[in-house]
């Protein structure tokens, strides 16, 4: 995996002995992900898919050094142990944790940066390199969506995902790695955050970002291909066209308010800094064939 | 959680910020428009009685004594112009200003009657969040009284901002400095300060997402009283937020009560197709397909996620409307296709839905929830786009 972690990144798994992320755990490794440990408190000593499990972070740390971490914890124990990560010295950390309470998400963020960490999530179901590995919960197995190749995915969203990556993969391009930053008001991570990694990965032609409604990550990204500190092909597509303003549309950062945040914006700015827009989930399909090979 | 004016108020009251003296006038279901004239009358003459004799002085802001307003209690924006406030001078005024609000909307529960205060300014204040910056913003302005988007493109030197770290939290300089910002001095600067203080208190206290008192009124005699109040609790901790209760009054419709309490995303609108999708994103881009498509949406609708076994309550609710035809899209991988399709069978056996059913599921396992589907003599489509079209067309009467 070239960006956030590849198939050498060691990685350690909080919260996942029970059984949702024991099922989870078991895709991870066997897709390839380096798990060298697992962490849930009163469960040291036993083992996981083979990999032991340790009271706490620092003393898994002790024994088996990891750089990045898988959380499975429910959303009112996540600023925990998104903390308790941080503080163990992992600066890589993923939580899909859907329903984290928003000032527990500002604190996470703002330690992060403190950190100089980048934490990914919550509601979001993780980072993925088909074909290498995973951090999260992806079912690789299904081809039509979870196709290796060339293209980069950043999301917002999970079913909206597989419907527009289905598009990418029906006009013939696959998967470098997808980040879904999740849903939320404030994300651990944003779009534009990822973009030099993109920008540097060799595996990735172009970016495909699925965002919506809401907040002004869309604008962030356009502002870097502005500049030129992003290069590569850019193609968005952006649910929430024709959502009422003021109306908040499912996710907790999908809301427009009189014109901040709404899609038209959004779509502005990205064409202007030379971004392509696709209306529907199928044109990203016909926009990536027209800049990628 | 968006809280109606005087749950916010009750809030703002007990955190130390002035509100006007007021009474909760509740509009009875099938009560008379007469019994609904008398209580409200009553409660103005209560209030300017308290007035009269200086009563109830901790909230008391020098009310004028024979006027009040009549406030229609509800979630959205824009009430003025909806002509849902309205000023009455007597009791008799008052009663008939609350017919008025009702006849403007039936669907009202309730009414605040506050007693009238002498308005020298009006200034706006609100904390909420700043995600990139990950940091609480308090924002304010001494032109209150519009609605802070207006405000921040019509005059944006007006609106100050005051970011503060979560960690450290808000400090003491920062509400001075605000204060000074706006041009306030003395007593009235001192005032406000604390009004900033109180506010940021109840934010972090009550895991807001937004609080914000607008207007923030400096009366004649130089007190600060919130003059509204707009307060959003985060859905995501009610878990710890116990003292807040989802109640039907919060919601237009019993549907969307029903919804709410069902933990089931939910929005009402007026059209003909009703989404019963599963993801957020994936449920908002089928509404902008079928406006494409030259449809109208009935309900939004998610059944997703941790609902996804909820297909029945889904059903239920989307037939609670006038809709013409429920269209239901998924492309789940948690929330595995066959789960979906096995719960939509089970639930059109049940409920015998009156209307058509357009399906579109995809995902894991959409093999088995296409045999499924057939089955049970529906016919899935695996296109989003021509399911949308499909569900159009039978709304529009083209075809079945």
């Amino acid at each position: 995996m070239s960006i956030f972690v590849d198939e050498t990144t060691p990685i350690v798994l909080q919260g996942a002995t029970g059984s949702e992320g024991s099922f989870w755990a078991k895709h991870m490794i066997e897709l390839g992900s380096n798990v060298v440990s697992a962490v849930t408190p009163g469960k040291e000593g036993q083992e996981l898919h083979g990999v032991p499990v340790y009271h706490s972070v620092r003393r898994a740390q002790a024994v088996n050094e990891a750089e990045a971490a898988m959380l499975f914890v429910p959303p009112r124990f996540a600023r925990d142990a998104v903390f308790e990560a941080l503080d163990a010295g992992i600066r890589r950390v993923v939580t899909i944790a859907d329903g984290i309470p928003l000032q527990d998400q500002v604190q996470i963020r703002a330690a992060a940066r403190a950190a100089g960490a980048q934490v990914v999530g919550g509601n979001t179901s993780g980072v993925i390199s088909p074909g290498k590995s995973m951090l999260g919960m992806f079912p690789y197995w299904i081809e039509r969506v979870y196709r290796p190749g060339t293209v980069g995915i950043m999301t917002r969203s999970g079913s909206l995902t597989n419907e527009v990556t289905a598009w990418v993969v029906a006009a013939g391009f696959g998967v470098s790695t997808l980040v879904g930053v999740g849903g939320d008001l404030v994300p651990g991570s944003r779009f534009a955050e990822f973009l030099p990694a993109y920008e540097a990965d060799d595996d990735s032609e172009a970016v495909v970002i699925v965002g919506e409604l809401g907040g002004s990550m869309e604008e962030e990204v356009a502002e870097l291909v502005a500049r030129g500190e992003f290069t590569k092909p850019v193609v968005a597509f952006l649910g929430g066209r024709t959502a009422p303003s003021g109306t908040r549309m499912g996710h907790a950062g999908a809301i427009a308010t009189g014109s901040s945040g709404t899609v038209a914006a959004k779509v502005a700015a990205l064409e202007k800094a030379g971004a392509l827009v696709a209306d529907r989930p199928r044109r990203v399909g016909e926009l990536l064939r027209s800049v990628a090979a | 959680m968006k809280l109606l004016e005087y749950q916010g108020k009750a809030v703002f009251a007990e955190a130390g910020i002035t509100v006007p003296a007021s009474r909760l006038v509740t509009v009875e279901p099938g009560g008379t428009k007469q019994a609904l004239r008398e209580r409200t009358a009553e409660a103005a003459r209560e209030l300017s009685a308290e007035g009269a004799d200086g009563a109830d002085g901790a909230e008391g802001a020098e009310g004028n004594r024979h006027g009040v307003v009549v406030k229609a209690q509800v979630t959205t924006g824009g009430r003025g112009k909806a002509g849902l406030i309205k000023t009455a001078g007597s009791p008799e005024e008052a009663g008939e200003a609350a017919e008025a609000i009702l006849s403007r909307d039936a669907t009202v529960r309730a009414l605040l009657v506050e007693e009238m205060v002498s308005i020298e300014r009006e200034l706006y204040l609100s904390i909420s969040v700043d995600a990139p910056s990950a940091r609480f913003l308090i924002l304010a302005s001494a032109s209150g009284g519009v609605e802070i988007e207006t405000l921040a493109l019509e005059a944006p030197e007006t609106v100050k901002r005051v970011e503060v770290d979560p960690f450290f939290g808000l400090q003491a300089y920062q509400s001075r400095g605000l204060a000074f910002d706006l041009g306030l001095s003395g007593d009235t600067a001192k005032q406000f300060a604390k009004v900033v203080g109180a506010l940021y208190e109840v934010f972090r206290s009550r895991d807001a997402e937004l609080a914000e008192i607008n207007p923030l009124f400096v009366t004649s005699s130089g007190r600060l009283v919130a003059g509204d109040s707009k307060l959003i609790i985060d859905d995501n901790s009610l878990d710890r937020q116990k003292e807040f209760e989802v109640t039907r009054e919060q919601f237009g419709t019993e549907t969307e009560y029903a919804a709410a309490l069902e933990g089931i995303p939910y929005v009402q609108f007026e059209g003909d197709i009703s989404l019963m999708c599963a993801g957020a994103g994936l449920t908002t881009t089928v509404y902008d397909l079928v406006q494409f498509e030259g449809g109208t949406v009935a309900n939004y609708l998610e059944f997703g996620g941790p609902n996804y076994r909820k297909a029945r309550r889904a059903m239920e609710l989307c037939l609670e409307n006038q809709s013409k035809v429920i269209l239901i899209v998924t492309f789940g991988t948690i929330a595995r296709a066959d789960v979906m399709a096995e719960g939509i069978v089970e639930a059109i056996a049940e409920l015998k839905p009156d209307r058509p059913i357009v399906t579109c599921i995809r995902g894991t396992n959409e093999e088995s929830a296409t045999q499924t589907l057939r089955d049970a003599g529906i016919e899935p489509l695996l296109d989003t786009e021509e399911a949308v079209r499909t569900a159009v067309a039978i709304a529009k009467g083209e075809r079945q």
